[in-house]
């Protein structure tokens, strides 16, 4: 009596599995101004690189076809060694390093020199300090004075990161024990952390929502589950949620803070400030 | 002639003679290949069926943990199926093997130039192997800082407990040691041991892949060789090369100096292992469609250009960690450089099928099966040089994917077709044919299936060595794909007894085959089963090039070998 529905059930799980098995994964949303630089450079090299291999597979098929030894027809005595063979072999050798890496250079360099590379100045840029540990995340705000390193610093609950939309954001990171790397997918970047060494990476939010921050590097048993969130969300909420996580203001200086430091796991120092970047 | 007087010992063990050796690699190499690879089963498992008990097995494994493979367990496995694969696989099979196999024999000489050195490389490495091994009886386990083991993850600054991580640095130290006599080895045997007659341009392109691998190891292993010295400083006796300090402003010590030198060594790596099987690819690919191998003198200087370039490009492994742009611009330049010289000799593999007479036997399936996972392999390459997408595919599966099909799939199929074809040398037997067919189609289906969609999740954002994908949200729509992958895997993997059935049963039952079971024109070839230590009964002398088939002047057979007096045209020689 159960029979049908079990057998439905389970053709229905086949569906699953059969699609999930064949069917072409998209990358995670894109989220950023500057992805679509990454997947349109990814793109066109599927592109070329579908049709050259494409043109090898045929190839291949064709003279395995065409040249197997049951024809019986023999091989040719050709050692495909004269100027002629070794000009057309650099030709298309040529050829396609002029229409695949030639030109995916030109536009990497473009995005490069256009986006990537490109760190945005000015007062609407917010910036923000990352300080990765084994195995969570920190993040500093300058806070009013516009300064790091100072007693209005806005410090959140690990993990959690919030930027405004539409707004550029430069990171600046350093590690607090071993390299990790500050992982985006929604955005598409991704830059190592080290410790001893200070690196940065800019990016800019279209859309409101929660993402994914993700360690790319292997940090640790916990590496698989030392993750973030960031919170993309309009100007005013990020500035209440901003004055939400202000430090309460010490009687005389900040030492005070420090002790509530520990509890929260976030380390005492930082180790830097910000470091204006050429 | 020399005469060699042997005992057992002399003769199996402590064997100073070529083909013994190259035996006693193959050996090891396959024992770690399976080795590894039972290690590779078990991270599709965690990775197909996250936190599930292993079916079988597991509960005799980790009792503790219900069966589960925990993350610690998880970091060690990778780690060591990916040194294990690298440096106890293949380059054994492939450099160790086939290396001291074929060079001496292909080239016309008697022996290695020094065989005493050869007996004691492989003495290190089996020594380096029982101390890699050794770190499964450690308490907290072997190491888990990755193949790459980046300090400061992997010094006691790193927060990895244990041993593991020290025992592997001196088990790497001393596979250096065994790779660098196997080098020099290698280099003074070609240089100075080809038989009359053998100049470069008459070697067979397997030994000239062979040599230029063995130039990469003598120049790159000594540099990670100092790096892993260092390593083993900062592990033991507190020196802090590698090791910064927490502040950003503080301490000398360079996390990415080692970075550099392990990449310095780690790209040309990998050409050290590909090299062999462009080599063996372009040579069996000559044999079985009977033709002389496509632009031979091409095909040589293209991989010696492409050995040139690849000690300048280590940089493209490096694009997040912060470089100069001047310095990733340039990194992406030279990277794509080698695409020049890789399609030339690309080109010619398909130019010796063309107008050929193609046999489909086991070997010939392998080499067609090398133009196909290195064409995708090498073309993927493309993804990883340039600066823009590796900011988002760096570390990711794709990475994991990409350097499977040139190492794993490439090498591999590339170290099959080795075996199949010279298993008649080696051990005076042919494999079985049918079997070899089955293991060819078995492998090629799932190894492709495998490998493209770990590519796949890869650019769907998955990063590499994570215990449990379905951590995060944006991956969570992977687990029917990472799954299915596990299932292809596990296929992959019983083709693989089918091989090593293969192998033992041909070993042990079948009869002697005939000498030149292929019709191939290479000195190895004119020796009969066994060798005799001192291989050649007199010296050969040298007429032709390796690749002469089909000569429409000679009527009886469609090959000639090189040491083959045509008496009627003396004077071409």
């Amino acid at each position: 009596m159960n029979k049908p529905r079990v057998m439905r059930q389970l053709s229905n799980r086949w569906k699953t599995m059969i699609h999930a098995g064949i069917w072409f994964k998209d990358p995670p949303k894109d989220v950023s101004l500057d992805g679509y630089r990454i997947d349109s450079v990814i793109q066109y090299t599927d592109l070329v690189i579908g049709i050259y291999f494409g043109i090898v597979v045929v190839a291949l098929i064709y003279f395995i076809y065409a040249y197997r030894s049951s024809l019986g027809n023999g091989a040719v005595y050709d050692h495909g060694d004269k100027k002629k063979n070794v000009i057309v072999t650099g030709g298309l050798g040529l050829l396609v390093f002029c229409s695949v890496d030639v030109v995916i250079e030109t536009i990497a360099f473009r995005d490069l020199r256009e986006a990537f590379w490109n760190f945005p100045k000015g007062e609407n840029v917010l910036r923000i300090e990352v300080l990765p540990q084994q195995f969570a995340w920190n993040f500093r705000y300058a806070g009013p004075d516009d300064e790091f390193g100072t007693s209005d610093d806005i410090i959140p609950t690990q993990n959690h990161m919030h930027i405004p939309e539409n707004t550029p954001v430069v990171v600046q990171m350093a590690s607090w024990d071993v390299i990790h790397s500050f992982y985006l997918p929604n955005f598409r970047i991704k830059q190592d952390a080290t410790p001893g060494m200070i690196t940065a990476i800019w990016f800019q939010a279209t859309e409101k929502g929660v993402f994914d921050i993700a360690c790319a590097e292997l940090c640790g048993n916990g590496h698989y589950k030392m993750k973030g969130y960031l919170t993309v969300e309009s100007k005013e909420n990020f500035d209440n949620w901003l004055i939400e996580n202000a430090p309460e203001l010490p009687d005389d200086d900040w030492d005070d803070w420090d002790d509530a430091g520990e509890e929260t796991g976030i380390p005492e120092e930082w180790g830097w400030t910000w470091k204006e970047l050429k | 002639m020399k005469i060699h007087k042997d005992s057992f010992w002399s003769k199996h063990i402590f064997s100073e003679d070529h083909k013994t050796i190259g035996k006693q690699f193959f050996w090891l190499g396959l024992f770690f290949l399976f080795f590894g690879g039972a290690l590779a089963m078990l991270l599709r498992w965690q990775l197909g069926y996250p936190e599930q008990p292993v079916p079988i097995i597991g509960k005799w494994m980790w009792p503790d943990d219900g069966g589960i493979i925990n993350p610690d367990i998880f970091n060690q496995m990778f780690t060591m199926h990916g040194t294990i694969m690298i440096f106890w696989a293949i380059t054994p099979l492939l450099i160790g093997a086939f290396g001291n196999f074929l060079i001496p024999l292909q080239i016309g000489a008697p022996d290695m130039a020094f065989p005493k050195l050869n007996m004691i490389s492989f003495w290190t490495m089996f020594l380096a192997s029982l101390v890699l091994l050794s770190s499964y009886m450690l308490p907290l386990g072997t190491a888990s800082g990755g193949w790459t083991s980046y300090p400061p993850l992997s010094s006691p600054a790193g927060g990895i407990p244990g041993l593991g991580q020290t025992i592997w640095t001196i088990a790497l130290i001393l596979m250096g040691a065994a790779t660098m006599m196997g080098a020099i080895n290698y280099i003074t045997t070609v240089v100075r041991l080809r038989a009359p007659g053998m100049f470069y341009f008459k070697m067979p392109l397997s030994v000239w892949g062979l040599f230029l691998a063995s130039i990469l190891n003598a120049v790159f292993v000594p540099v990670i060789a100092a790096g892993l010295v260092m390593l083993l400083l900062d592990q033991t006796i507190g020196t802090e090369f590698f090791i910064a300090g927490r502040l950003a402003s503080g301490d000398p010590g360079d996390p990415l100096l080692f970075q550099h030198v392990f990449w310095i060594f780690g790209h040309p790596e990998v050409y050290i292992l590909i090299l062999p099987v462009w080599g063996i690819t372009s040579d069996l690919l000559s044999v079985f469609s009977r033709k002389p191998a496509y632009g031979y003198k091409v095909t040589a200087i293209a991989m010696s250009t492409v050995v040139a370039l690849s000690s300048l490009v280590w940089g493209h492994h490096m694009y997040t960690t912060g470089m100069s742009p001047l310095l990733g611009k340039s990194f992406m330049f030279l990277t794509l450089l080698i695409s020049i010289p890789s399609s030339m000799f690309f080109l010619n593999w398909l130019g010796t099928l063309w107008r050929g007479s193609i046999h489909f036997d086991t070997p010939m399936l392998f080499s067609m099966g090398v133009i196909w996972v290195f064409g995708l392999g090498g073309l993927t390459g493309l993804y990883n040089a340039t600066v823009t997408a590796d900011i988002y595919l760096h570390d990711t599966m794709f990475v994991v994917g990409h350097f499977h099909y040139t190492l794993a799939a490439s090498v591999m199929f590339g170290s099959f077709a080795a075996i199949y074809f010279w298993f008649p040398k080696m051990f005076g037997r042919a494999l079985d044919p049918f079997i070899g067919k089955v293991h060819f189609w078995g492998s090629f289906i799932t190894i492709n299936y495998v490998f493209f969609n770990m590519m796949v999740t890869g650019y769907a954002g998955q990063h590499r060595r994570i215990y449990n994908p379905t951590e995060y949200d944006f991956l969570k729509p992977l687990s029917g794909l990472n799954e299915w992958i596990t299932i292809f895997a596990f296929f992959l993997g019983i083709f693989q007894f089918l091989f090593l059935l293969n192998i033992l049963w041909t070993i042990s039952r079948s009869k002697i085959c005939e000498k030149n079971p292929w019709k191939a024109t290479t000195l190895e070839w004119t020796v009969n089963y066994p060798i005799p230590h001192g291989n050649f009964d007199e010296v050969p002398i040298i007429y032709y090039g390796p690749h002469e088939y089909s000569r429409p002047d000679i009527k009886d057979k469609d090959w000639l070998g090189q040491n083959e007096l045509m008496e009627v045209k003396k004077w071409q020689m």
